[in-house]
């Protein structure tokens, strides 16, 4: 049977062979031979299409497809016809749109005959009358009549009673339709119940569209499925699933009577109701008929394969032998998709159907249409208002936004951004010049005259500033140009000044310049957006692309329902270019694509857009979750291996494992084995990151992602009380954050500590013991003592440790617990504020023998030098913060003096301490040089001061005291 | 002040409670040189103070003339640089430093810091001491690279530099270090000896102690004489003068500890392990270690448990225990042990009770 179809082809070919246009395209072929071979059709079909419906399906395309064939040469044909000044065969568009400027037929044509009249004059010269016949009926009413026949002889097999015209239903309510509505009710989604039966029933396997042309409305709780089960089953089978009851609406599925406002409204249109078992029942009607038609189907091929060679040797007599094996080839591998096979034998060798199906005139751009207007009419008032008065007016029209010289057009691949521009300046009789990121754009010289010739970017200038151009127009009328600058956010590294170079070229163009890019937010682009126009492609909905794809599918008579086709535009995420890549590459293996397929297909594909963390979790933890293949959950879970392990670990004590069912017994034990997993994962991940093993990235998303989503899948649930139920965003990126600020806190906190030189504890220490010690000390007194003393003793013992403000607020921020009083409950505010201000006063006078790196106004990081000094503890000739530090631990000691050291060590210190104070006093006139602010703080507290070692240093220190008197007073 | 700093003994004469290893070790001070030191033992038992008691004796007093830096180091490991910032004591002889501060890149700061140290011989003017001391806080919590490099330094630098370590246990330092260094064990304080210096700081402050409010203390204490201090100056501050049957405060963090045990025994539910989870992660962000956590966690559930669990649940703690410390994300292996306890506990109850 297949071969029969490709002799059909075959056999003209040759014949145009004998006639000598060997070079007549095969989609050429195609049309005339079916023409001829008309006969025959009919009695085959009336054949086959009482075995099965594949093979019925295939006739009819068959039959139609020849028929699409010659609309889509219908435009060639059409604008030969203008040629010949036969106006009166245009389109509509194209009618519209040129009256827009009518002088500019003649400039319109060349480009287009160009590129077809390779292929329209061998199909002309074919052609019977009979092709321009069927040329004036629109597409539409050709698919309609094949659909119709198609329909008659499918509906014997249908034992659903799909019924006369289900097909024309199911386009009907295209405005209304959309699976969006289906999701409405998602907030309201976790308050719902349960299915009673949930997974009881076994659900059918229906024929894949036994639900075609039908639409659902699903109410209320079902009796085992859960909603999403139920809307997934009916797209499965072709119908269409909506959110609200409408006319159109055939039934209305529920299984109880809740009286709500959608079973209301079906009782007023009059909607049948239907239950979840009738719905069942409706799917394995189908699938019986199916089984039957399946049996005969298989009679039938039988048939056709024993009949086949009967036919094939009279025929391939003519044909090569290499034609004929091929041939042989095919009837053993096509069997199952014959259509297909001859499909592919036509658009082997042809283009590929981005390239084929390219919208020829603006109106066939899917979406965005008001944006091609706005670049039309830019483009076609370009000239008036920027060469003739342009010049007069710049001035005034600066902030007229419609008088930018340049337009931005951005938006996502696949949405028809160059296409546009190239069929807008195409229409309006531009020459388009394209420039795109295969060509090097770097700045161009600044000397154009030299660079004729020369680098690109010197013939761009060349051509804004249209030197040579304008005199070629004068003389010979040359075409307006265009640039089409494609790709700009592109432009990189070796397109040195690229942007910058772009921008001057559009103040000094004299002919439109068009950009194009993907992301108008790009930081590249920053500069640019604000000379041109912008206009942003949004992304077309799935119904019109759904549409589209529609028209293309039947031209390359490809079968797949709507349904289908809206999936793929929602998968492909708007991109135009993507769905049909796709669908040309699923066209190789089938010839009827279903839901299924499509979901099936860009799951895999899925990877090219990006799939959110969310959305990855969401499906390792739905309902489903269990039914996912290994590497679909890998996959998943790899789609962002550091966010999908924290998201799951963030969420998945929410699931009601569907497993466990209602034992929470059984549910706490695997979330024990789930937790310990997680646990797991983050030992692998350990290995990986600090041993980079990654190898074991595998092992590490099976154990921190698959295992505790294969454990716990199921139902997700609220937890609290008025949290919504949707999965939250991992909390430990922003504990550890936390906790890594209040550990460096605590570091500061421990190094005054430290340089207190009361204590010499560790961190971990100071947090665990001294902390609640402290706080006490701190507060304790606040909140018992009258103000004044409160506040003394207090700073005091801030003073002693070196505490400091930060310090204290470290302290209380690090003992506050949720769900604790606040450590500083209790303490008035006028108290508070007196500390504040009681500290600050005493700061005049105190001694900061803070350690931290004090930077030097005017160095920015710390010379090396200094990192040598240090190195070497024994030197004194070091940062001024070493010296503070020293200063403190003079006074320090002299003030031990008093208590406890013995005569001995006091006279050697006495000793240490001049020399030091010596080294000291150069010291201090550096810093009274270098660091004018750093000083006010580290005046001597002088504090304790006692015996004749005191006296010493205060005799050295008034060198420096004056210093910084004279400091403090500015 | 407080009184731990206060009243804590600045030579090795003044020394209370560890008489014995105060006076070794002046002894082996008195001749010119001394080994590496490993000190080790329980916190609060007192190893700190005898190595700054030690140091003094050693370098005089200058060795009290400590000066803190908290620096960035800029550490060149092949293709990168590192940044690490370090807190370092020192006075003219000595340096002191906690390597494990910086995490897991502390084999930088042996490799390279504490290399570069060594190396410097100080100069003295006497030309008396011909070393100067590294002391190194928390070695058992040195990654294993760190200390293997460790070993290498010991052995070089002998000459100019002596290392003094300190830690809490010796299991978790390697052989090879031990066996370098002479290792001086530092028991935990009696009670005894606790309530011996409690009276002492009593008497030194004026205090009236009751008769056994001391022993309580140093009960409460868990023999870390720093801990017994105090929550003996809490006291003071809650409640003058003294009742012997006062309430001695806990601390924030163990009191929340326990407030988490209860709450896990009182039920044991994915909402109530969430809950847990965000009391965890409160714990954690108030910069509690994580294995003082879950220690604790386990003794408070221990002490609420029945009596055939508890071999379980502390047998599944070390697990989790043992697990967090080759992990890296604390609070995945403290939620996976309250999980498991859970589960445990539950299907206990259960069998029990039906």
């Amino acid at each position: 049977m297949p071969q029969d179809i490709r002799k059909w082809f075959l056999k003209p070919h040759e014949k145009d062979k004998d006639k000598g246009s060997a070079n007549a395209s095969k989609l050429a072929n195609a049309a005339p031979s079916n023409s001829e071979q008309i006969n025959p059709e009919p009695v085959r079909a009336g054949q086959e299409s009482s075995g099965r419906r594949k093979t019925s399906k295939y006739f009819a395309t068959d039959k139609q497809k020849p028929k699409d064939e010659r609309e889509t040469e219908e435009l060639p044909i059409k604008r030969k016809t203008q040629n010949d000044n036969d106006e009166s065969v245009k389109s509509k568009p194209l009618k519209k749109l040129r009256k827009v400027d009518d002088g500019d037929d003649d400039d319109f044509v060349p480009p287009t005959v160009n590129r077809n009249s390779a292929s329209v004059t061998p199909s002309k010269k074919l052609k019977s009358g009979l092709g321009r016949g069927v040329a004036q009926t629109s597409v539409v009413d050709v698919n309609e009549v094949d659909e119709d026949d198609v329909k008659n002889t499918e509906s014997p097999l249908k034992s659903n009673g799909r019924g006369r015209g289900g097909r024309g239903v199911s386009g009907a309510p295209a405005g209304g339709r959309g699976r969006g509505g289906g999701r409405g009710g998602f907030m309201n989604f976790g308050e719902r119940k349960d299915p009673p039966h949930k997974g009881e029933k076994e659900v059918p396997e229906g024929a894949p569209d036994c639900l075609a042309g039908l639409t659902f409305v699903i109410s209320g709780t079902l009796d085992s499925l859960e909603r999403e089960e139920a809307e997934d089953l009916i797209k499965r089978h072709g119908g269409r699933v909506t959110g609200s009851v409408s006319k159109k609406t055939n039934y209305l599925l529920c299984d109880e009577d809740i009286g709500g406002a959608k079973s209301k409204k079906a009782k007023d249109l009059g909607t049948a109701f239907l239950t979840e078992d009738g719905l069942f029942d409706i799917i394995r009607a189908s699938n019986h008929g199916k089984a039957r038609a399946q049996g005969e189907s298989k009679k039938s091929e039988e048939k056709v394969s024993i009949s086949l060679p009967k036919q094939s040797p009279q025929k391939t007599e003519v044909k090569s032998n290499s034609s004929a094996t091929k041939v042989a080839h095919k009837i053993t591998t096509s069997v199952s998709s014959p259509a297909k096979r001859k499909d592919q034998n036509i658009h082997h060798s042809s283009l590929p159907w981005t390239d084929k199906y390219r919208p020829k005139v603006p109106n066939e751009i899917v979406g965005n249409q008001s944006l091609i207007n706005q670049l039309h009419n830019w483009l076609a008032h370009w000239n008036e208002q920027f060469l003739n008065t342009g010049t007069k007016q710049n001035g005034k029209r600066q902030n007229d936004p419609s008088a930018k010289k340049a337009v931005l057009l951005s938006g996502g691949p696949g949405k028809g951004k160059t296409t546009s521009a190239k069929l807008v300046s195409q229409m309006l009789g531009f020459q388009a010049i394209e420039v795109n990121a295969s060509d090097s754009r770097g700045k161009a010289n600044a000397n154009i005259s030299k660079g004729i010739g020369g680098s690109n970017a010197n013939s761009i200038k060349e051509l804004v500033s249209n030197e040579s151009l304008s005199a070629k127009m004068d003389r010979s009328k040359h075409p307006k140009t265009v640039l089409i600058m494609d790709e700009v956010d592109g432009m990189s590294a070796g397109d040195r000044g690229g942007v910058a170079d772009l921008i001057a070229s559009i103040k000094i163009s004299k002919i439109p310049i068009i950009c194009i890019c993907n992301d108008r937010y790009s930081q590249k682009l920053k500069s640019l957006v604000n000379y041109c126009l912008l206009l942003s492609f949004r992304k077309p909905t799935k119904q019109q692309m759904a549409k589209r794809l529609m028209q293309i599918a039947n031209a390359e008579s490809l079968q797949i329902n709507e349904i289908a086709l809206e999936e793929l535009a929602e998968r492909v995420n708007g991109d135009m270019r993507m769905a049909l890549n796709q669908l040309q590459y699923m066209n190789l293996s089938m010839s009827v694509i279903k839901f299924d397929d499509i979901r099936k297909r860009l799951l895999s594909s899925a990877k090219d857009e990006d799939i959110s963390p969310f959305t990855a979790v969401d499906e390792l933890f739905g309902f489903n979750g269990g039914k996912l293949r290994m590497d679909e959950r890998i996959d998943l879970s790899m789609s962002d291996p550091d966010l999908v392990p924290l998201l799951i670990q963030e969420n998945y004590i929410n699931y009601r494992p569907s497993s466990a069912g209602k034992d929470e017994m059984k549910r706490m034990n695997l979330i024990a084995r789930a937790a310990e997993s997680i646990a797991d994962g983050d030992i692998v991940n350990v290995q990986i990151r600090r041993y980079r093993q990654w190898q074991l990235s595998q092992t590490s998303s099976l154990a921190s992602c698959i295992i505790p989503a294969a454990l716990l899948h199921g139902q997700r649930e609220t937890l609290e009380q008025g949290e919504r139920n949707f999965n939250r965003f991992g909390g430990w990126l922003g504990k550890n954050s936390t906790m890594g600020k209040n550990m460096r806190l605590l570091e500061d906190l421990h190094v005054h500590l430290l340089a207190s030189r009361e204590s010499c504890s560790g961190r971990g220490t100071i947090r665990l013991e001294y902390l609640t010690p402290i706080l006490k000390q701190l507060t304790n007194p606040l909140r018992l003592l009258p103000k004044d003393e409160a506040v003394k003793k207090v700073v005091e013992f801030m003073n002693v440790y070196s505490i400091n403000q930060e310090d204290f607020d470290t302290i209380v921020e690090l003992s506050k617990f949720q769900g604790h009083p606040n450590p500083l409950e209790g303490i008035p505010p006028p108290v508070k504020s007196a500390l504040t201000r009681a500290y600050k006063e005493g700061s005049k006078s105190r001694m900061v023998r803070a350690a931290d790196l004090v930077t030097l106004p005017g160095i920015k990081k710390a010379p090396k030098k200094r990192i040598a000094a240090i190195l070497e503890p024994s030197d004194d000739k070091i940062g001024e913060e070493n010296v503070d530090v020293l200063a403190g631990s003079d006074e320090e000691n002299s003030s031990d003096t008093e208590d406890q050291v013995d005569d001995a060590t006091k006279s050697e210190k006495l000793q240490t301490e001049l020399q030091s104070l010596n080294s000291k006093g150069v010291q201090v006139q550096l810093e009274l040089k270098e660091t004018k602010n750093s000083s006010a703080k580290k005046k001597p507290a002088g504090r304790g001061k006692g015996g004749s070692a005191a006296s010493a240093s205060s005799e050295k220190k008034g060198g420096r005291g004056s210093g910084t008197a004279a400091k403090r007073k500015r | 002040m407080l009184w731990v700093d206060k009243y804590r003994p600045k030579t090795l004469d003044q020394v209370i409670v560890h008489q014995d290893i105060a006076l070794n070790l002046k002894k082996l001070v008195t001749e010119q040189d001394c080994p590496h030191l490993l000190f080790y033992g329980p916190s609060g038992s007192g190893k700190k103070t005898l190595i700054m008691a030690l140091l003094r004796q050693v370098f005089g007093p200058g060795a009290e003339k400590v000066k803190v830096e908290n620096r960035t180091w800029k550490i060149d490991a092949g293709s990168r640089t590192i940044d690490l910032e370090l807190t370092t004591l020192s006075s003219a002889n000595h340096v002191e430093l906690s390597p494990s501060d910086v995490g897991f890149q502390d084999r930088y700061i042996v490799q390279e810091i504490i290399k570069e140290m060594a190396k410097n011989r100080p100069i003295d003017t006497k030309g008396k001491r011909g070393y100067k001391v590294l002391v190194l806080n928390e070695v058992d919590k040195l990654s294993r690279e760190a200390q293997h490099s460790l070993r290498r330094t010991m052995e070089k630098y002998s000459t100019s530099c002596r290392l003094i370590l300190c830690c809490n246990s010796s299991s978790k330092v390697i052989e090879a270090i031990r066996s370098r260094c002479l290792n001086v064990r530092i028991n935990a304080p009696t009670e005894e000896q606790i309530v011996k210096v409690l009276e002492f700081i009593g008497k030194k402050e004026g205090l009236q102690l009751p008769s056994g409010f001391a022993a309580r203390i140093s009960e409460k204490s868990n023999r870390s004489l720093r801990r017994a201090i105090l929550s003996f100056e809490t006291c003071r501050v809650q409640q003058y003068p003294f009742t012997s049957n006062q309430a001695i405060p806990p601390m924030d963090w163990e009191e929340y500890v326990s407030e988490i045990a209860s709450d896990i025994m009182k039920e044991q539910s994915p909402k109530r392990l969430f809950q847990v989870r965000g009391k965890l992660y409160e714990l954690l962000t108030n910069c509690i270690p994580p294995e003082i956590v879950l220690k604790r966690l386990l003794y408070e559930l221990l002490k609420r448990l029945d009596a055939e669990l508890k071999h379980e649940i502390c047998h599944w703690a070390a697990y989790y225990e043992h697990r967090m410390r080759l992990g890296q994300k604390a609070i995945f292996h403290l939620e996976a042990f309250v999980a498991k306890f859970m589960s445990i506990y539950k299907g206990f109850l259960i069998t029990t009770f039906g």
